[in-house]
Parts: C-alpha cells; sequence; structure tokens
C-alpha cells in the first residue's frame, strides 16, 4: 500500500492555515474554549480528590463508609459525580448501625443525618448551614478538634449543639456563643462548643463543618418523625487489618438484613469520589459549557473545511489528475482539521489549568494536574478534529475529477 | 516491459453525452480506437467535436457513457477509483491544455506533485523534478511561482509534470496551444523524443504542421473517427523524410533566445 504521506500533508494544511490566518485562529478559539473547560474541570476534579484522599490517609486508611445506593463504576464519577441524596429516602436503616456495631465492638460508629430547617438566634438572626444528626464518635472519625466548649458526649443532653465557627459568626454574631440558644423546627438548643477553624469544605463527610451544627443522633431522629434519615455511616476501625475484616461482615450481614444490595461500604481510595455538592454543581455547568463549546467548535471546524474544499475544488481535481487517491485527498483535509483542533487543544490545556489553579486559589484547595487529565483533552482534541473533519474530508475526495478541473479557481 | 500483442488502449463503440432533452448531444458518438504501444498519434479536428473529452476519457477522469474502454486489456469500467488513480500515478501523464498548476506551489514542487503520490521521499522527488526541469531547460525558474511564467515556459512546466512520473502513456491536449510556431517545435522536438524512447504518446492538436511529428493522425469529426492513416515515419529508420522539415523549423542553438523573446512578446500584448 501507498503511504499516507502525512509530512506532505502537514506541509500543506500549515499553508493552507497560514493563508487564512484570521479564519484558522477564529475556528481554533471555538475547539480552546472547549478544550479549556474540559481541563479546568478535571484539574479541579482530581484536586478535590487529591483533597480527600489526603485527608483519609492523614487519619490512616482505617476509615470506610457506608452510603445508601450501589456505586456504579470509577469511570464517570469525574463526569457524572455522586449526587448527595439528601432529599430522598435513604435506604440505610437504623438497624444497620447495631449491625455494625455488633461485628466489632471496637469499631467507631459515626451515622450522618442532615436536617432542613430555618435557624434562628434569640437576636432574631437568621443562619443558613447544615444541622448534622451524629454520635459523639464523628469527632474521631472525622477529626473535629474543638476551639473552645466540649463535644458531645453520650450522655450529653438531647438538646446540646456543637457549632462551626462560621456558622457562630453568622448566627450570633461572635466565635465564642457558647450558652447561647438558638431554634430550629421549633426546638431550642444551646451550644456547647465550638468547632476550630477548619478550612476545608471538602471532605468525605460532603459536609462543610465550618458552617453546620452538630446536634445528638437520637434528637435528629424526631425531626424525622422518629424514623431515621441516614445519609452516610463512618465507621473507624483502629487498624486497618481489622478493618478490612470487619467490612467484609458488615457487607454480608447488612446484605441479608436488607434482602437486597442496596448500599455501598467504600473505603480507601474510592471515598475520595467528589461528593461535595457545590463542587457538584460547578461540575455540572461547566461540563456542560464543555461539550457544548466543543461541539460549537467541532461544527465551526466543519464549517470551515467545506469552505476549503470548495476553495480548493480546482486543487483537489489536479491532484486527483496526477495520482491522488481518495484516500490520499480525505487524509490530506483530515490533517487540516486535526492541526485547527489540536492548536486549539494545547492553547486550551494551558488556559484551563491556569483557570483552575485561580479557581482552586479562591476555594482555598489545589488542583492537581494528572496525566489523565492531559491525555483526555488530547483525545478529546483530536475526536473533535476527526469527528468534524470527516464529512469534509469525505467530500473533498468524492468530488469528480473533471468537474473540479472545470472548477473557476 | 509491455506484452508484446496487447494493444495499450482499444476502444469499442465509446459514447459521452453532454446535457439532457433537446440540449443531448453526443461529445462522442460511437469511437472505435486501437492504440498500439509505441504510437504517437495525434489527434485533429475542429473545435467541439470530441477530442478533450477522449483525452478526459482515456486519461480516466471522465467515464463513457456507453462502450467500452479497454486498457493494456482490462475494462476500465469494472476499476475502482483507488485502481484508476493508481494508474494515472504509475502509467499516465496529462498534458493539460489549460496547464492546471497548483497557484500556490512553486514550479519545482508542481512538478515534483505526481511523485508525491507515488510515495517518493521529500528529497528524491524535487531532484527527479530538478532535473527534470532542466531537460526542459527551466532549471532557472525552479522556485518561481507559477503566474511568474511566460505561456512557453508555463507550457513547459506543465510536460514535465507529466513526464516526472516517467508514464508509459502521454496524454497531451493542445500541448502547443498558446505557443507561437517556434517555441511549439522546442516541444514536439521533446515529445518526439520520448517517443524514440518507446513512450506512447497522445496528442490533440489543431495546428496540421505539427502531424509531421506523429506516425499515426486521426482527425475527428462530431464525436466520430473521420480518418486514420499512419504516417510511415519511423523516425530512426526513415528520418530522411523528416529531416528538411525539422532542419527548417528547429530552433538550432539556444533555447534561452527563445525563451527572452516570449516575454518580449506578452509585453506588446499588455500595450
Amino acid at each position: 500500500m501507498r503511504r499516507l504521506l502525512f509530512f506532505d500533508h502537514l506541509a500543506s494544511a500549515i499553508f493552507s492555515l497560514k493563508a487564512n490566518r484570521m479564519r484558522s485562529l477564529l475556528t481554533t478559539l471555538g475547539i480552546t474554549v472547549g478544550i479549556a473547560s474540559v481541563t479546568m474541570i478535571l484539574t479541579l476534579a482530581s484536586g478535590v480528590v487529591g483533597s480527600v484522599s489526603r485527608q483519609v490517609e492523614d487519619i490512616g486508611n482505617t476509615i470506610a463508609v457506608i452510603r445508601p445506593g450501589v456505586s456504579s463504576n470509577q469511570l464517570p464519577s469525574v463526569i457524572r459525580p455522586v449526587s448527595p441524596q439528601q432529599y430522598s429516602t435513604s435506604t440505610i436503616e437504623e438497624a444497620d448501625i447495631g449491625i455494625v456495631r455488633s461485628v466489632d465492638q471496637s469499631l467507631l460508629v459515626a451515622p450522618i443525618m442532615t436536617i432542613e430547617g430555618r435557624l434562628t438566634s434569640l437576636d432574631g438572626n437568621i443562619g443558613n448551614g447544615m444541622v448534622v444528626a451524629t454520635t459523639p464518635d464523628i469527632a474521631k472519625t472525622t477529626s473535629l478538634p474543638l476551639q473552645s466548649g466540649e463535644f458531645l458526649k453520650p450522655d450529653s443532653p438531647s438538646h446540646a449543639a456543637i457549632i462551626g465557627t462560621q456558622m457562630a459568626i453568622d448566627l450570633f454574631g461572635t466565635d465564642d456563643p457558647i450558652g447561647q440558644t438558638f431554634t430550629l423546627r421549633k426546638q431550642t438548643f444551646t451550644v456547647t462548643g465550638v468547632l476550630k477553624k477548619m478550612k476545608n469544605p471538602i471532605n468525605y463527610n460532603n459536609i462543610d463543618f465550618d458552617q453546620s451544627i452538630i446536634i445528638p443522633y437520637a434528637t435528629g431522629k424526631t425531626f424525622h418523625g422518629g424514623r431515621s434519615q441516614i445519609q452516610q455511616i463512618n465507621i473507624m476501625a483502629s487498624s486497618q487489618d481489622s478493618l478490612q475484616k470487619a467490612l467484609t461482615e458488615i457487607d454480608k450481614k447488612i446484605e441479608a438484613a436488607h434482602g437486597e444490595k442496596d448500599f455501598s461500604v467504600i473505603s480507601g481510595e474510592a471515598i475520595a469520589e467528589p461528593t461535595n455538592s457545590m463542587f457538584n454543581v460547578v461540575a455540572k455547568v461547566m461540563a456542560a459549557i464543555a461539550v457544548i463549546s466543543l461541539i460549537v467548535g467541532g461544527i465551526g471546524i466543519m464549517n470551515i473545511m467545506l469552505v476549503s474544499v470548495a476553495e480548493r475544488t480546482r486543487e483537489i481535481g489536479i491532484r486527483k489528475a496526477v495520482g491522488a487517491s481518495n484516500a490520499n485527498i480525505i487524509v490530506q483535509f483530515l490533517v487540516e482539521s486535526l492541526i485547527i483542533s489540536l492548536i486549539g487543544g494545547l492553547i486550551g490545556v494551558i488556559i484551563g489549568i491556569l483557570l483552575a489553579y485561580l479557581l482552586g486559589a479562591l476555594f482555598s484547595f489545589m488542583p492537581i494536574i494528572t496525566l489523565e487529565t492531559l491525555l483526555v483533552a488530547a483525545g478529546l482534541s483530536v475526536m473533535v478534529g476527526v469527528l468534524f473533519g470527516l464529512y469534509p474530508a469525505f467530500r473533498a475526495a468524492s468530488k469528480d475529477p473533471i468537474e473540479s478541473l472545470r472548477h473557476y479557481r | 516491459m509491455r506484452q508484446k500483442i496487447d494493444p495499450v488502449i482499444q476502444l469499442r463503440g465509446l459514447v459521452k453525452q453532454y446535457g439532457t432533452g433537446d440540449a443531448e448531444h453526443n461529445a462522442l458518438d460511437g469511437v472505435d480506437l486501437t492504440v498500439e504501444p509505441g504510437e504517437f498519434i495525434a489527434i485533429m479536428g475542429p473545435s467541439g467535436c470530441g477530442k478533450t473529452t477522449l483525452l478526459n476519457i482515456l486519461g480516466m477522469l471522465d467515464r463513457a457513457d456507453d462502450g467500452q474502454y479497454l486498457l493494456d486489456g482490462n475494462d476500465v469500467e469494472q476499476f475502482s477509483d483507488n485502481r484508476r488513480a493508481h494508474i494515472r500515478s504509475q502509467q499516465i501523464g496529462i498534458v493539460f491544455q489549460n496547464f492546471n498548476l497548483i497557484d500556490h506551489m512553486s514550479v519545482i514542487e508542481n512538478v515534483a506533485l505526481p511523485l508525491t503520490y507515488h510515495g517518493t521521499s521529500r528529497t528524491k522527488r524535487l531532484q527527479a523534478a530538478s532535473d527534470m526541469l532542466k531537460s526542459f531547460h527551466l532549471q532557472e525558474r525552479e522556485y518561481y511561482m507559477p503566474w511568474q511564467l511566460s505561456g512557453g515556459q508555463t507550457q513547459r512546466v506543465t510536460i514535465a509534470r507529466a513526464l516526472v512520473n516517467q508514464p508509459s502513456l502521454i496524454l497531451a491536449d493542445e500541448p502547443t496551444g498558446s505557443l507561437d510556431s517556434r517555441s511549439s517545435h522546442v516541444i514536439m522536438e521533446e515529445l518526439s523524443e520520448l517517443h524514440q524512447k518507446g513512450n506512447t504518446i497522445l496528442m490533440v492538436t489543431h495546428n496540421p504542421n505539427l502531424t509531421s511529428y506523429a506516425s499515426r493522425v486521426i482527425n475527428m469529426l462530431d464525436g466520430k473517427i473521420a480518418s486514420d492513416k499512419k504516417i510511415r515515419v519511423a523516425v530512426t529508420a526513415s528520418s530522411e523524410e523528416k529531416i528538411p522539415l525539422r532542419s527548417v523549423k528547429r530552433p538550432t542553438k539556444d533555447d534561452k533566445e527563445a525563451d527572452s523573446q516570449v516575454p518580449a512578446r506578452r509585453r506588446k500584448r499588455k500595450k
């Protein structure tokens, strides 16, 4: 078989693109926007995953969580992150907590239940944030150090509350509101402790503790009519070995109790899946922008390539007359559209990374550039270039040589 | 080289139609023709008689509507686009009436273009193109753009491009169309030299003087072959007949002189 003449086509493509500098630049821009958003999302996402896994590592890989629903495979987690199931009915039952405890008495168990409602202080300030009902073990599974007061204990009064620093300032106008009271859905709580500022909005609990209030688990249930509505159960063991041993048994026992596998037991790296709802929204919006702009950019490429093919009808005729095969012509025009999309992609990657670092600085976490991100960006560029370049290229190749030669200019 | 007995080209009842309904007419209306290897055929006839259409079909740029075209004994109608491209690339050199050079490529790149589709490396390609241009006394014009050349030079570049892939079949459509008689004979000398080397040449021309170079003259009229006569001039054997004619018109010494006249002619025309 004859060669594909890649380098010859490269030279011809570069010439053609240079001849129409402005046109090529604008077409490239379309791809740049798309690839920049993709790169930014991926870089932010790996930053998020990275910061969560660092937390997990810090605690020593002895943490596991039980979440409702069965998590699908890992790949789409970045594109379609696990949605926070705050408003849906959880499949995790209160009995499951007992099952976990029964497997290994030494396990620390912290079920997390979030409660919606308006927080009102005596002064009439209204706070915005999350109310978390959980057990005292949360302090260890998530390491929540206190700034003042004392954490919940098994024998704490039922209406004690631990408050995050930012929440304290919003609700009471001070970062030391111990002893003050607030109401949540007609129940009055007294602040007994204030959390240290964490600056860690992204964590595997899916909760920004700086903006939250922690209340005893049993009290939380009263908001759900005495039933539990568990978002996840945190489990912490004394060592990695004992954790793994316990987890297999927990998995089996809960499945037996439920009669089906409607929950997932997640440990290690997998915990780091981005589940933060703020991040979800950003990621989804960005993903939509990326997809739309990539399609628009691709259409731009197709458009410009069709113009180019029409302009060069005569050249195509000449090339065919001196022996170019259809494949030669197809590759010639594909190389041209590929160059547009690759240059656009390259600029897009650079801009995307810069934007990610900018956003990272705003939200106080480190974005991480991974090889995967670069590969995905490169792959998408190639895909758009080929996909939207194919039709014009085939059109060029299917031109009748004699008709093309008659074409004026 | 070629199989001994097989003719290069066999045409049987070739028909090509243009237009539809009332405007329909046959550009070719049942052409039968057999071309043996090594023939130099001059095709004559008034304009509109189907000469160019015939060459286009022979060069596989166009397809006949009816009839049969056998190339080296194979029915061309059965060929895939790929096979056609391959044959155009390996076997056929076409000299176009209107040159058909690519405007944005230099002379040498234009000449090297057919070799690109041979898969020849760039260096070798340019070397071969340069050699070819040298044989047409155009070595100083290598890096000119096509629009910077005179008519005669453009014509020679076109021929150089047709010959660079060393085709066995050369199809030339009025290769001297826009040239004065002196330059015409320079070109004819080149073609005749190729003929001596054993190439098959089909040439369309309006100029009866040039048919003296051919070994066979075909006259066409209204899409049909009106007359077909072989001239007994094997250039090598009985060259006596030809010598007087050629010696008169041959541009004896330097072609550069001929070149320099062409721009002068053009300058006049501009005024």
